[in-house]
This record gives C-alpha cells, sequence and structure tokens, in this order.
C-alpha cells in the first residue's frame, strides 16, 4: 500500500498531476476526519483539508522517501489546524461561549435525569456539546495528541515526531488530555443511582 | 497493594504500558484501581462516540477539483510571469512617460539648464505623486468591480447555490494580476498585498463553473470574512487619491 503512495509521490514530483490525485482521493477522507476532531467544525475542517493537501504539494520535495507518505500528511494536516485554532482563539475572542447560561449543575440533572422517556436525540446533541466544550480546554499539543492516539491510533512514537516530543512527553501529553477530559466528563458518565 | 496512577491506569487503556500484564492483574484484585479504570473508560468511550460529519460519496472528487485550480495556478505562474514581466515593461514604459511629461512641463529652464539642482529631486517627487494618482485611479477602476462581486458573494444566502459571473471573474483575474505585478514592481505594498489577498477568491471563482454549492459558497464566504476583504477593499477604494502636485512649488 504504501509502494503504491511512494510511486504516486515520485510521480507527482515529476509533474504528474493525476499521481497527486490519486494521493488526494486515498486520502481525503482521512485528513478531514483528523480535521474535524482537531477543529470541531465542519467548514474548517473542510478548509484544513485544502490547505493541507495544498501544502503537501508545495513541499512534496522535501518528503523523505524512507517516511510514511501518511504519517507526513497527518503532521501537516495537524499544523493547518493548529494554525486554524490559533487564529480562532485570536478571532473569536469576544465569541459567545458553548453554553446557554444554565450552570453546570442544572445540565447535569438534565443529562442524568431519570425521565422515564428522554428525548434521547436532545441528550445526545447535549452530551455531544459538553464534549466539544472539553475538547475545547485542551491546549493544541494535547488536543493533537489526543486525536492521533485517541481516534487514529498513532503510536506513541510517531506521535511524538509529530509535535516534536519526546515520547515520555508524547506520553504525558496524552494523559494531560485524558485528566482534563475526565474532569470534564466524569459527571456526565457516573452510573444513574435510580437503575443500581 | 500499591495503587496505579491515573497515568498508568490511561497508558494501560492504550496499551501504552511497560507492564500490561501486572497493570492488568492489578485491576483483577483491586476494586479501586477498577473503578478507577472503569471511569475513565467510560468518559473515553464517550469522547469517541461524538460522530463525525458524514461527507458525500464524491467528496475527495470535489476536494480535487478545487485543489486543481490552485496547483494549476501555481504551474500556470512561470507562464504568468512572463506575461507580468511584460506588463511591468509597459507600466515602467507608461509612468517614465508621466514622468517626461511632467518634468517637461512642470521644471523650469533653469533645472533643465542644470540638472543636478533640487528641482530634479522635486520632479521626482512631483512625478511620484503623479504615478501614484494614475496607479490609484486605475486600480481604483478595478477594485470596485472587485467589491461588487465580493459583495455579491458575501450577501448570497449560503443555504442556497449560487450563480457564478464566471466571466466576470476571469477578466478581474487577468487585471488583478496585471495590477498587482505593477503595484509590487513599483513598490506599493499596501495595494500589491490586497490584490495579493483578492486573486484566490477570483481564480477560484473564475474556475467553479456555473454555481457553487451551499457548501463550496459558505467555504468562500468564510475566506472573505476571516480575511476581511470586502472591507479592506472597500477601505481602499474610498481612499482619496493623493492631492496632485504644487506645480507653484517647483
Amino acid at each position: 500500500m504504501e509502494v503504491t503512495d511512494l510511486a504516486a509521490v515520485s510521480r507527482a514530483r515529476s509533474g504528474d498531476s493525476d499521481a497527486f490525485r490519486l494521493l488526494v482521493e486515498k486520502h481525503s477522507r482521512v485528513i478531514f476526519r483528523v480535521a474535524y476532531r482537531m477543529t470541531g467544525n465542519e467548514h474548517d475542517a473542510d478548509d484544513v483539508v485544502q490547505e493541507t493537501f495544498l501544502r503537501a504539494y508545495k513541499q512534496l520535495d522535501s518528503f523523505e522517501e524512507r517516511a510514511n507518505f501518511s504519517t507526513w500528511l497527518h503532521r501537516i494536516a495537524v499544523n493547518c489546524s493548529l494554525d486554524l485554532l490559533r487564529a480562532r482563539s485570536r478571532h473569536d475572542k469576544n465569541s459567545l461561549p458553548l453554553t446557554d447560561g444554565r450552570d453546570d449543575e442544572e445540565r447535569e440533572v438534565e443529562i442524568v435525569s431519570s425521565d422515564p422517556q428522554p428525548d434521547r436525540l436532545l441528550l445526545s446533541a447535549e452530551l455531544q456539546k459538553h464534549v466539544a466544550a472539553a475538547m475545547e480546554k485542551l491546549s493544541g499539543n494535547e488536543r493533537t495528541a489526543f486525536v492521533l492516539r485517541h481516534f487514529e491510533g498513532m503510536p506513541v512514537e510517531e506521535i511524538g515526531k509529530t509535535l516534536g516530543i519526546q515520547v515520555n512527553a508524547a506520553k504525558h501529553t496524552i494523559f494531560r488530555a485524558v485528566r482534563k477530559l475526565r474532569e470534564a466528563l466524569e459527571p456526565l458518565v457516573r452510573p444513574n443511582p435510580c437503575n443500581t | 497493594m500499591q495503587h496505579l496512577t491515573e497515568e498508568q491506569l490511561v497508558a494501560h487503556y492504550y496499551h501504552d504500558d511497560d507492564a500490561p500484564a501486572a497493570a492488568a492483574s492489578h485491576l483483577l484484585e483491586c476494586p479501586d484501581c477498577r473503578a478507577q479504570y472503569e471511569t475513565i473508560r467510560r468518559v473515553l468511550t464517550l469522547v469517541g462516540d461524538a460522530p463525525v460529519p458524514e461527507r458525500g460519496d464524491h467528496y475527495a472528487e470535489e476536494v480535487w477539483t478545487r485543489l486543481r485550480w490552485k496547483l494549476g495556478a501555481r504551474r500556470r505562474r512561470m507562464q504568468w510571469t512572463s506575461f507580468a514581466a511584460a506588463a511591468a515593461v509597459l507600466a515602467i514604459a507608461f509612468f517614465a512617460g508621466v514622468w517626461w511629461h511632467s518634468r517637461g512641463s512642470r521644471t523650469a529652464p533653469s533645472n533643465i539648464a542644470n540638472n543636478k539642482g533640487p528641482g530634479v529631486v522635486q520632479s521626482v517627487a512631483a512625478t511620484s505623486q503623479a504615478s501614484d494618482r494614475v496607479l490609484l485611479v486605475v486600480v481604483g477602476d478595478h477594485l470596485e468591480s472587485s467589491e461588487r462581486m465580493l459583495a455579491e458573494l458575501a450577501n448570497a444566502n449560503p443555504k442556497q447555490t449560487f450563480d457564478v459571473p464566471s466571466d466576470r471573474a476571469a477578466d478581474l483575474v487577468a487585471s488583478n494580476r496585471m495590477y498587482r505585478q505593477t503595484a509590487a514592481t513599483r513598490g506599493d505594498r499596501r495595494i500589491a498585498s490586497l490584490l495579493s489577498d483578492l486573486e484566490p477568491i477570483l481564480v477560484e471563482l473564475s474556475h467553479a463553473g456555473k454555481t457553487l454549492s451551499p457548501d463550496e459558497l459558505g467555504a468562500i464566504q468564510k475566506r472573505i470574512e476571516s480575511k476581511q476583504l470586502l472591507m479592506k477593499v472597500r477601505v481602499m477604494t474610498a481612499q482619496p487619491a493623493p492631492p496632485p502636485s504644487n506645480s507653484n512649488s517647483l
């Protein structure tokens, strides 16, 4: 499989745009998924996908053939996402918070409610909001390390390379991300006492 | 019995621990650690369940279609360089003509006789202002046309398709490239930078086909907004041209 990627890269380097097209077709969905997990926004993720392939094309000459193209592309996507997140945080400092004015306790009551006929869709949307809010609290490195480990199953060594840090530091970054997520989301996953 | 730390539990969850068998064995024996591990597992399952929006069957194709023009633009840049060089030569010839005319009509005969005097400096300054005015006036028309197109895009309903005036966009791309090169050659960074921001949008429109889908429209609207393009164009077009130089001072 990787041979195919390498062959396509080699042809694309010599100006064969159809070869680059193969790479785009093969990897665009995966890159969208990573970008969405990183940015939490569909349109931003689409922009990241475009920017990732554009940067990849411009930097094809710097791609080392002994490397894994997919990992290399992931790294570019992560950098594009981080650039976008940084730009967004500068731009959105005055934007409205994700919450709708109710306090956490009130929300928690709603979520763990033992209502016999809960609106499952509403509940699911509410949980997603909480998850998105918790993810937003992660730093760029934490988010990257977590997304790559949890969703992409990338080995810690590769994550370290992607972030430019040591393996142990990468492990610790993943742990910090999980701890933050746990702090934010633990109340939502407590077993319902009414059911015990 | 020594409990597992939270970090060890997380590492165990991801199979990143150095002694997985020992951790597994401890979890079987220790209800406290098992409870902690179960909480971590539940949280991570909840996070993992968050869905990713579906992309259509033709997503890869759509990505490629949009990308192709950008990559093509890069390849064509070499061809445009020749065109830009020709445009730059024309622009230099034009501004030299303006300068020559200004020099002939404004410079006192004594300064012509003695072209090492301060009159030369003044006439060069006057020439620069004159050419500034010419560039701003000429680019002003282009910016006004671009502003109209950006406004149409920015105000379009993002839930509907958008009919692309691709011919107009193609004309604007051609003139934008020429003015950008001219402005860069003349060292007018402000105009060059604005035109440089404008160009990708115009290129995309000129190659977009007859209509933009709501997604494509939304993406372009977002780019226009994030770069504050419409506002920058409006500010530039609203800017008065530099006042005419005072010929009495010469």
